[in-house]
């Protein structure tokens, strides 16, 4: 990481503020690793995050151009911006599970139908964890956290019958794939697609949260206990056990397959442009 | 479009779509964007996006819309965003009548957001012209303070149908008092001086400054910080800036208030028509009345309201709004009152009746809860 950390990220931000033990630095250099095998330089690259542990920690270690939005919005923000910025400019968002798929997710939504280029990393900590432990929209059935004391009991969007990626796909989405922050090389591969996607790619990544969702779910802040929880609830899709929670690996894959936000946006308006400067000229 | 825009999102609400319909057909003709949102709330950070890649954009709403608007705003406030906002008022609360004016709007475009710790600038026209002027004007505001710049219009402006004077040459947008400020990049790395000056130049993204912006404190290079010190310093630009530097956005139209007036009447927006006709007639039947229009609503021109007279202030709501800052701003002794309709313009007969019984010292017919607060 030494190396990569040089190159792309701001020393005084890595090591970033997340706790001890938390995942989300895998998931992190995964992306970084992605976009250093791809060969793009830190100007290539316009860095958003958004609220929560996955936008606070990773705000503003991007050598480059940062922004962090209000909590949700980062995917309108990032449709706008597409629009004013050059167009080899790739956009790279780091957001948490309640972003994406909570407060933001009518925005994520039009992202995707509009394919706008952007490479959408959702580190998943399984629910509100900056706020205490909270239970969120992929918290796995059963899990108590502070606000499902009980147990997670309403359904949530990690099913096989109504799983989140399939909704992005409905929409419009042109890359989707899931993972688990220990994957590894797969994640990265991952990353790498989405990075050459000229559209809307989104990569949902689970990592552990050892302050809260540990302590609540697994009833312990045992680092290696938590990173095994989730691993193990986590194969590769087609190798499915019984008590998978995760089926990891590319979701759907039609990258360059559809015209992205900006560009048809940009084809069509010099279109108009010249057509009424012909007409004007007349 | 005159003042640079080249960006617009919107989402349609009754009554400013049409500006929205208007920016859909003519900025692709100039090589400009319009984006429908799937809100207001993401009509307004499409905008502020647009904006942060250095374009110049606006987006336009209604009250429903623009409470939408409270999430986006304090982040444009907070990065220090350029940006031009109109609220076309009409009658609330929440959907009221849609299709008529109102001006229940006046201290929630002062209070925009969440928070505190900011000013605003606002701007009020009362007619299509004067919208096109402080258009313009908004757009200049926002590139020298960076900052979101509000438009307060209300329906009769933006649903009305006048002819306007459209300046074609550089004389002649400079006879009309058009300002223009074009968009600079701030080059980094201190991109949040704690400081009161303006013509700082905005945060621009993607042209390798490697700027910072975020929703959180920001140092001044605009890393996330939780410290109180640094939330003060942030906090006094937000503030100062723009009340140290009133005197650039100030704008007003006053009438009659050079022979110590009886009443002065107060006015903004479409309300202030009738008011200057009714004000015009007293005169000539001989009464002393004085009228003040604020242009510039926020920072609220404290200073125009040195007179000792008797004050009302014509609103478009029931409730009495801007007659609370009437209150703070006029001299301790003066009198206070309130005039209030909703929905539909003060006649001239209403308000000459009103004036008649105000100079005679009468109780205001109006009653109950109407006057009795003031």
């Amino acid at each position: 990481m030494d190396k990569l950390t040089d190159k792309y990220l701001r020393k005084r931000k890595i090591p970033s503020t997340a706790c001890s033990g938390c995942g989300l630095g895998q998931a992190h250099k995964a992306m970084v690793v992605a976009i250093d095998e791809l060969g793009f330089d830190f100007y290539d690259i316009i860095w958003g995050t958004s609220i929560g542990c996955a936008g606070r920690q990773t705000f503003a270690t991007w050598k480059g151009d940062n922004f962090a939005g209000t909590h949700g919005r980062v995917y309108a923000i990032a449709r706008g911006l597409r629009l004013a910025i050059p167009v080899e400019k790739k956009l790279v968002l780091t957001v948490g599970d309640g972003d994406a798929f909570g407060i933001g997710f009518n925005h994520l939504l039009h992202a995707a139908r509009s394919n706008a280029q952007m490479t959408v990393l959702v580190c998943d900590n399984l629910g509100y964890q900056s706020t205490g432990g909270q239970y969120g929209w992929t918290t796995p059935a059963g899990v108590k956290t502070d606000s499902s004391p009980y147990g997670m009991f309403e359904p949530n969007w990690v099913q096989t019958e109504m799983d989140i990626l399939n909704v992005l796909k409905a929409a419009g989405a042109t890359f989707l794939a899931r993972h688990v922050s220990m994957d590894g090389r797969p994640l990265v591969e991952s990353c790498k697609k989405a990075l050459q996607n000229n559209g809307f790619s989104l990569v949902h990544c689970v990592f552990p949260c050892i302050t809260n969702f540990g302590k609540n779910a697994l009833g312990s802040r045992n680092t290696v206990n938590m990173f095994n929880w989730i691993k193990n609830r986590a194969a590769p899709l087609g190798e499915e056990k019984e008590d998978t929670l995760w089926r990891t690996g590319i979701y759907h894959d039609a990258i360059n397959t559809r015209p992205e936000f900006s560009q048809l946006m940009r084809d069509k308006v010099s279109e108009i442009q010249r057509r009424y400067q012909d007409e004007g000229s007349h | 479009m005159l003042a640079g825009c080249n960006a617009f999102a919107g989402y349609p609400i009754t009554p400013a779509t049409e500006i929205a319909e208007a920016m859909s057909v003519n900025l692709p003709r100039i090589g400009g964007y319009y984006m429908q949102a799937e809100d207001e709330c993401a009509a307004m950070h499409l905008a502020i996006g647009a904006s942060l890649g250095g374009m110049k954009a606006m987006t336009a709403t209604s009250g429903p819309g623009f409470i939408l608007y409270a999430d986006p705003y304090g982040w444009a406030i907070g990065c220090e965003i350029p940006l031009v906002v109109l609220n076309s008022q009409r009658v609330g609360p929440v959907s009221g009548i849609t299709g008529a004016p109102g001006q229940g709007e006046f201290y929630n475009v002062r209070y925009p957001t969440q928070g505190g710790n900011y000013e605003t600038i606002v701007l009020a026209p009362n007619s299509a012209q004067e919208a096109m002027l402080m258009t313009v004007e908004a757009f200049y505001l926002s590139e020298r303070f960076r900052t979101p710049v509000t438009i307060l219009a209300d329906q009769l402006i933006t649903d009305g149908f006048e002819d306007i004077s459209v300046p074609e040459t550089d004389e002649e947008k400079k006879a009309m008092g058009m300002r223009f400020m074009e968009r600079k990049a701030h080059p980094g790395p201190e991109f949040y001086p704690p400081t009161d000056e303006i013509d700082i130049p905005p945060v621009v993204l993607g042209v390798g400054t490697k700027a910072l912006c975020s929703d959180w404190t920001p140092t001044e290079e605009g890393y996330d910080i939780e410290t109180v010190e640094a939330q003060h310093k942030h906090s006094y630009r937000m503030i100062y800036k723009i009340r140290n530097h009133k005197d650039i956005i100030s704008r007003h139209e006053t009438l009659f208030l050079d022979d110590e007036p009886d009443i002065i009447v107060v006015a903004y927006g479409s309300a202030s028509r009738t008011v200057k006709t009714a004000v015009k007639k007293a005169r000539e039947k001989g009464q002393k009345i004085g009228m003040i229009r604020p242009i510039s609503v926020w920072p609220f021109p404290d200073e125009l309201f040195q007179y000792k007279a008797k004050y009302l202030s014509v609103e478009l709501d029931y409730d009495g709004q801007m007659v609370r800052e009437v209150q703070r701003a006029a001299p301790g002794d003066s009198e206070i009152h309130f005039f209030g309709k909703c929905g539909e313009l003060p006649t001239v007969a209403e308000l000459h009746e009103t004036f008649d019984k105000l100079l005679s010292g009468e109780q205001l017919s109006r009653i109950g809860w109407e006057r009795e607060a003031w």
